[in-house]
């Protein structure tokens, strides 16, 4: 089986490196997300640990790092179409257009998922039948 | 398009055109999975509440499922490892601990769904377990793509032709690739479902 040029040489040592730091990180987001902390501020945290794993596998197991140059520019245009879709349905689902999804409009249209205010139904969005509570699962 | 072709790499970017396929699939990936978190994180926005995943999800069964995603990344590279250092028994094993991960994904999976349907808990529940059921779902039927690409590769070490073939080191670095994007997914789906 010949190589080319394009194929990177394994590095087993970065690998196994990589993965204590995979398990290591596992475990600080499982328990910081014990801690309790404000969502905000859990939501920022946890999202970080998650982007550095998921930097670490693409940097070391996916060879991005020291890959053709090509490669990145294609992962950075997807990446900007995917922060763009994302940047523009929040701004138009929760900001520009509140009265079709906005926290009131939800908790009338989904009265079993939190302290629905009364509403009488219209037309654009009739009241929703009270749901049995959803049961816990442990 | 012959084999050379697809096996040797551009002039001008040094990349074989088959990697740079795999790489397209992903970033087209990457646009699927990004509508998925954009809902998520409109509903999430939009709800008067959203359940703490420690109470409507089990936690602990997802942990281990992490634990195992990361395991079998790690073991489909040393398969890579091994088919680049032409050693196919070690190729062979690495990648029969793949699946075997891969499937015990699967099966932890079937136990936490098992136990959430037994509980009457469905997609249809509240929005917070539609936005679960169908991210889990979607990820799980990339898993079992993964399954079938990588069970077929094992089965093509078993077959002389296949595993002297130039082009099968490419073909186990893009199912690696494509194995590891499915890992990152992960790693992003388990704090948003079941942590944060």
């Amino acid at each position: 089986m010949e190589k080319h040029n394009d194929e990177h040489r394994p590095n087993v040592k970065l690998y196994i490196a990589v993965f204590a730091a995979l398990l290591f990180f596992t475990g600080l987001t499982v328990a910081v997300s014990r801690l309790h902390l404000p969502r905000p501020q859990a939501i920022a945290l946890g999202l970080t640990i998650a982007g550095i794993k998921a930097g670490l596998v693409a940097a070391v197991f996916m060879h991005l790092w020291g890959e053709k140059k090509l490669i990145p520019k294609i992962l950075i245009g997807a990446a900007f179409f995917a922060v763009t879709l994302i940047v523009i349905d929040v701004l138009d689902g929760v900001w520009l257009t509140p009265q079709d999804t906005g926290r009131m409009a939800v908790a009338d249209q989904h009265p079993d998922e939190g302290t629905a205010p009364t509403a009488k139904p219209t037309a654009a969005a009739p009241a929703a039948p009270a749901a049995p509570a959803a049961p816990e699962a442990k | 398009m012959n084999a050379t072709a697809i096996e040797n790499p551009d002039t001008h970017s040094g990349i074989s055109n088959a990697k740079l396929g795999v790489w397209l699939f992903l970033a087209s990936e990457v646009m699927l999975f990004a509508t998925l978190f954009t809902t998520y994180i409109v509903l999430r926005l939009s709800a008067t509440s959203w359940p703490w995943g420690w109470d409507a999800l089990n936690v602990p069964l997802a942990t281990l499922n992490t634990v195992i995603l990361i395991s079998s990344s790690v073991t489909i590279v040393m398969a890579y490892a091994r088919a680049y250092d032409r050693d196919v028994r070690g190729f062979r094993l690495w990648m029969a601990l793949t699946l075997a991960l891969s499937f015990g994904f699967l099966i932890v999976k079937a136990f936490e769904y098992g136990h959430e349907f037994s509980m009457g808990i469905g997609p249809s529940t509240s929005v917070f377990y539609a936005v679960y059921f169908t991210m889990t779902g979607l990820h799980g039927i990339h898993i079992i793509g993964g399954i079938i690409v990588n069970s077929a590769l094992l089965y093509m070490s078993f077959v002389k032709e296949d595993w002297e073939n130039p082009l099968f080191l490419g073909r186990v670095e893009g199912a690696g690739l494509y194995w590891h994007f499915v890992d990152i997914v992960w790693i992003f789906l388990f704090p948003a479902l079941y942590l944060l």
